[in-house]
């Protein structure tokens, strides 16, 4: 009871907060502030999936996700940033970091905040991506047969305390490289761990220490080509290493690459994600398969999307996007994923804007399943979902 | 067949909740509508919906309510320090051009709604 309590409490000191940094007036600051939220209230209808065993390890029905933030900008060198949100996890303090800008090449980033990895994790609010879900690499746990798929490959968002420099630079006419390296606390678990556990991440009492006192480490860098005033290409790649047990025994490696192209009125997503987990194999009998001597140790979950983004009308945008999950290793034993699992999903959708700030998001999933479930004995499922998403 | 018309129904009645503001509302872009700006901005507008649109909605800055240019070089040299903004040099420029324009826009409203206020 303490930990929900502790973190609706510090919602409202936040809220609170922002409010009256909103609501004074600018000359009893002595610096710029600017308050922005979002809200999206969506609802996951899965009709096929309702009779499957897995069912219900799905969400069928209204889920609410909400984000409020206040940015101040102290000087053109100093900056903080205020977040917090709630979702899946209850509230949750997204971001709290500070800012201080030596030069455009050397930025120094303290405090909480997500570590810059890939190009999804800048859109991750539901009010700044057009479809109502996340792609599956990046998902926590909002697909279909969720126990069994959980956490995709890096679950988005994925806040942690610490330390990042980051930086921009200009290469000639055409080119910006970007880049960033990171010391942060790390995904965590357990001991005995056969998987990451996300919600030692969320939860206030275990995201205020590591669990293991040693930092995980990661990178990214990209580059920017601009084809002209309106188009552009990135092409990013990004690592993080860690060990997340409180022995340090197991570690987890996660490397990506992305591009995303962006030709006037249409925008194109590629990425790719792959995480090597290490799971603690001392006791064979937990697991479905036999422990082999070599590679037996660790598995490999893959993850990877195709979106396009076309905007039809100023008010209206289509999205198509094909998206999968790979799991290569050895499983637990109560697990009815195979060691060479598989999940793909084609979705068709469309974000129609009512009013400045307020979207409606609907779309149409097609599952396709490596595993015929248990009970129904199918591989395919539908899922659709209606959203109205909000943002200031 | 029960269970399958009795999820229909839901479907539907979901989908309809979530359409009604729209055909009430009817639509308005989160954007401007270009060909309504003044020549000369046009094109730091398009410059401006594109490069702000990566990471979010345009709402956000077109609804900030800055009226303070100095506040918008702060925040736009901010946006373009972010790791993957995409944002360039000379896309800053323009695209402060552009809110320049529509903070001195704000200022024009606002003070018109304070005389029209004050007025007896």
């Amino acid at each position: 009871m303490r930990g929900p309590r502790r973190a609706t409490w510090l919602f409202v000191l936040a809220v609170a907060l922002a409010a009256v940094l909103s609501s004074l007036p600018r000359g009893a600051l002595a610096f710029d502030r600017n308050f922005a939220g979002s809200a999206q209230l969506d609802y996951h209808f899965a009709p096929t999936a309702k009779r499957a065993r897995s069912f219900p390890d799905a969400f069928d029905g209204f889920t609410m996700e909400l984000a409020g933030k206040v940015a101040v900008d102290f000087s053109d060198k100093v900056s903080a940033n205020l977040k917090v949100c709630y979702g899946c996890h209850g509230f949750e303090a997204d971001m709290m970091y500070f800012d201080f800008r030596v030069a455009d090449e050397l930025n120094f980033r303290v405090g909480r905040f997500s570590p810059t990895f890939g190009a999804f994790n800048l859109r991750h609010d539901p009010a700044n991506h057009r479809l109502s879900d996340k792609p599956l690499a990046y998902d926590m746990g909002r697909m279909l047969r969720m126990r069994q798929w959980n956490l995709g490959v890096m679950p988005s968002p994925f806040p942690d305390n610490g330390v990042e420099i980051n930086g921009t630079r200009r290469l000639g006419a055409i080119a910006q490289l970007d880049y960033a390296v990171y010391a942060v606390s790390g995904f965590k678990a357990d001991a005995g761990a056969l998987d990451l556990d996300f919600k030692l991440s969320r939860s206030p009492q275990s995201y205020y220490v590591d669990n293991n006192a040693r930092p995980a480490g990661g990178a990214r860098v990209a580059v920017t080509l601009k084809l002209g005033d309106v188009s552009d290409l990135t092409l990013g790649a990004s690592g993080m290493y860690g060990t997340f047990d409180p022995d340090n025994r197991l570690s987890y490696a996660i490397v990506g690459a992305d591009a995303t192209l962006r030709l006037e009125t249409t925008t194109v997503r590629v990425e790719g994600l792959s995480r090597r987990q290490e799971m603690d194999t001392s006791d064979p009998s937990r697991f479905k398969y036999v422990l082999s001597d070599k590679r037996g140790d660790f598995f490999m979950k893959h993850g990877a999307y195709v979106e396009v983004e076309q905007a039809v009308t100023r008010e209206l945008d289509l999205i198509a996007r094909a998206d999968g999950l790979l799991r290569v290793g050895n499983v637990a034993a109560d697990s009815e994923l195979s060691s060479r699992a598989t999940v793909l999903r084609y979705t068709l959708g469309l974000a129609y804007a009512i009013e400045r700030g307020l979207r409606v998001k609907f779309s149409t999933e097609a599952w396709d399943f490596g595993e015929r479930d248990a009970l129904t004995n199918r591989k395919f499922e539908l899922g659709m979902h209606a959203a109205l998403a909000g943002s200031f | 067949m029960i269970a399958g018309s009795r999820a229909a129904r839901s479907l539907m009645v979901t989908l309809a909740l979530f359409a009604a503001p729209a055909a009430c509302t009817g639509a308005r872009a989160e954007g401007l509508d270009a060909s309504k700006l003044p020549e000369p901005v046009r094109a730091d507008y398009e410059v401006f919906a594109r490069k702000c649109s990566k990471c979010h909605s345009l709402a956000r800055p077109l609804g900030a309510g800055i009226t303070d240019d100095e506040q918008w070089a702060m925040y736009v040299a901010r946006m373009r320090r972010q790791p993957g903004s995409g944002i360039f040099a000379d896309d800053e420029v323009a695209i402060l051009r552009f809110l320049r324009f529509h903070a001195a826009e704000l200022r024009k409203k606002k003070s018109g709604t304070q005389d029209a206020g004050g007025s007896p």
